[in-house]
Order: C-alpha cells, then sequence, then structure tokens
C-alpha cells in the first residue's frame, strides 16, 4: 500500500478529539462549548485544550455572546478548518479505495 | 495504520456527524402514541356533544397539549435510557422547524374560540388548516430526521389541501365531520405511519 496519504493526514485534526469536533461541527453550522462537551461527554479541560489548538490553526473560530444573563461561547468552523476537513476526508477515502481496487 | 483504520475512521466520523445534525430518537412511539391520543380524541365527541366551533376548538387545544406532553415525556425517557442530553442540537433543530407552523395552528384555534359563532363550517375549514400545518411542519423538521417524516409531512399537506377544497361539499353535522377528519388524519394517519416506522426503525437498529 502506497504510505504515502498517511503521511499526508493533516496532525491538527487527525488526534481522536480535536477529529470528533470538528466532525460536529462539521455538521452544525456553530455549537456552544457546552453542546460540544456534552454531545462528546469530554472533560471541560478537554474540550478547551482542543477547541485552542483548532482555533489557533485557524480551523474554529468563535464568539461570545449572552444568554439570560450567561455568557455562551459558539463555535463554528472557518473556510480554512472546513477545507482542511474536507481533504482529510478525501485521503481517508484515497486510502480506502486504494484498497479496494487491489 | 492500514485500509481497516481508514474505514473505521470515516465511520466514527459519520456517526459523529449524525449525533450532531440528525435527530436520532426512535420516532415509531412518538407517532403511535400521538395517534392513539388523536384516535381516542376522534372518538369520544362521537358520545359527547362537542358541537359548537368553540367547544371544537379548545377541545382540540387540549388534545394537542395532552399529545405534546406525551412526546416530550416519551422523548426524555429516551434521552434519559441513552445517557444523551435531553435538549441536544437535533432535539433542538426539530422543535424550532415546528414551531412555525404550531404557532399558526394556535392563531387558527383562537380565531375560532374568538369569531366560531359568526361562521359556518368553520370547524371543518380549521382541521383542514391545521391537517396543512402539522404537514408544514413534519416536512421542516424532516430535514433533522432520518425516516421519511418529510414525505409523510408532504402528503398530510395534500391530504390538507383536499380536506379544504372539499368544504362546500361536506354534509350534515359539520363539527362531527370535522372530528371524523381530525380522527383520520391525527389518529389513523399517525399510527399508520407509526406502525411503518415500527418495524423499519427496528430494522435499521439490528
Amino acid at each position: 500500500m502506497n504510505p504515502e496519504p498517511f503521511l499526508n493526514l493533516d496532525r491538527v485534526i487527525h488526534e481522536k478529539g480535536r477529529l470528533a469536533i470538528m466532525s460536529l461541527l462539521a455538521a452544525s453550522p456553530e455549537m456552544s462549548f457546552r453542546d460540544i462537551r456534552d454531545t462528546l461527554k469530554m472533560t471541560d479541560g478537554n474540550v478547551t485544550a482542543h477547541l485552542r489548538t483548532l482555533h489557533e490553526s485557524g480551523y474554529v473560530a468563535f464568539t461570545k455572546s449572552m444568554e439570560a444573563g450567561r455568557g455562551v461561547t459558539t463555535y463554528a468552523l472557518t473556510s480554512t478548518g472546513r477545507k482542511s476537513f474536507t481533504a482529510y476526508l478525501d485521503l481517508l477515502e484515497d486510502i480506502v479505495s486504494q484498497t479496494r481496487r487491489k | 495504520m492500514d485500509s481497516n483504520w481508514a474505514s473505521e475512521q470515516l465511520q466514527t466520523i459519520r456517526t459523529i456527524m449524525e449525533r450532531s445534525a440528525v435527530y436520532r430518537r426512535a420516532l415509531a412511539p412518538l407517532m403511535l402514541s400521538t395517534g392513539l391520543i388523536g384516535l381516542a380524541a376522534a372518538t369520544l365527541p362521537q358520545f359527547v356533544p362537542i358541537r359548537t366551533n368553540r367547544a371544537f376548538a379548545i377541545y382540540w387545544m387540549a388534545v394537542g397539549v395532552i399529545a405534546l406532553l406525551a412526546t416530550l415525556l416519551l422523548v426524555r425517557r429516551q434521552a434519559w435510557r441513552e445517557d444523551e442530553q435531553f435538549w441536544s442540537p437535533p432535539t433542538r433543530r426539530v422543535t424550532e422547524a415546528l414551531l412555525a407552523p404550531f404557532i399558526g395552528g394556535f392563531a387558527v384555534a383562537v380565531f375560532l374560540i374568538l369569531y366560531g359563532q359568526k361562521f359556518e363550517s368553520l370547524a371543518w375549514v380549521a382541521a383542514s388548516i391545521w391537517v396543512i400545518l402539522y404537514g408544514c411542519a413534519l416536512n421542516a423538521a424532516g430535514f433533522f430526521t432520518l425516516r421519511g417524516f418529510g414525505l409523510f409531512g408532504r402528503i398530510l399537506v395534500l391530504l390538507g389541501c383536499g380536506l379544504f377544497l372539499v368544504t362546500p361539499a361536506v354534509p350534515g353535522d359539520v363539527p362531527i365531520a370535522a372530528h371524523l377528519a381530525m380522527g383520520m388524519f391525527f389518529g389513523l394517519g399517525q399510527m399508520a405511519y407509526g406502525i411503518y416506522l415500527y418495524f423499519t426503525e427496528r430494522k435499521r437498529r439490528a
């Protein structure tokens, strides 16, 4: 099997927790911190760390707002994040189809 | 790393995306319970006189509230059993999709309560508008569900339009006919769809 696709996999997205967050955000226009944490059953610290990495890579943007007197942080994929996620999926599909052809 | 790993990774991504976007609670129990409530509610006026337009509106509003509460309890129980949050993003999206047509239906009921005495055949017209609006609600919610909710909604819209168009030809006691129409669509229709879902959902989950 050609190892090249594996080497091209985006290291930022590839981590299990970050991949889960990217998958959630790819299917939703936006999601609050709480929804991400509750849906994925992750700890506050884990979600914060992964979101920080994704934000620093330019994959995720956030907005802060007030709802019922409480601060709510909402996250969404940036266009760069969406492109990188699509490229990641394409690579995975390439790997699968390579094996099917054999 | 191999292609099995890649397939598993894709499957995981698909599952997470579905969890985020698609309402995954079993819909069959919801349809069956609301269908049963609708059917029972349509049967009662055949024995108890609910004949004025105003009584018709108040009665079916109460039935709607009971059906809504039963649905909420079932959804909550399903969420609790699967150890998932009740007010999840997909649940919120489905609720938002349902809300606008439901507000429309509420306005029709209020109109019937306020001005029901002034017009004849209004109960029938209200029943047909409720079927159309309910169809619109299911059609909108269908974008966030796995099963053919949207198709069922569109069928209801078409049938509701048919009901509306035959209004001048409705014979005899209009509220009684309207109760029967409500039982037919909100009772039998939903129960039939619930039975269909019961078998197809079970097959899908197996």
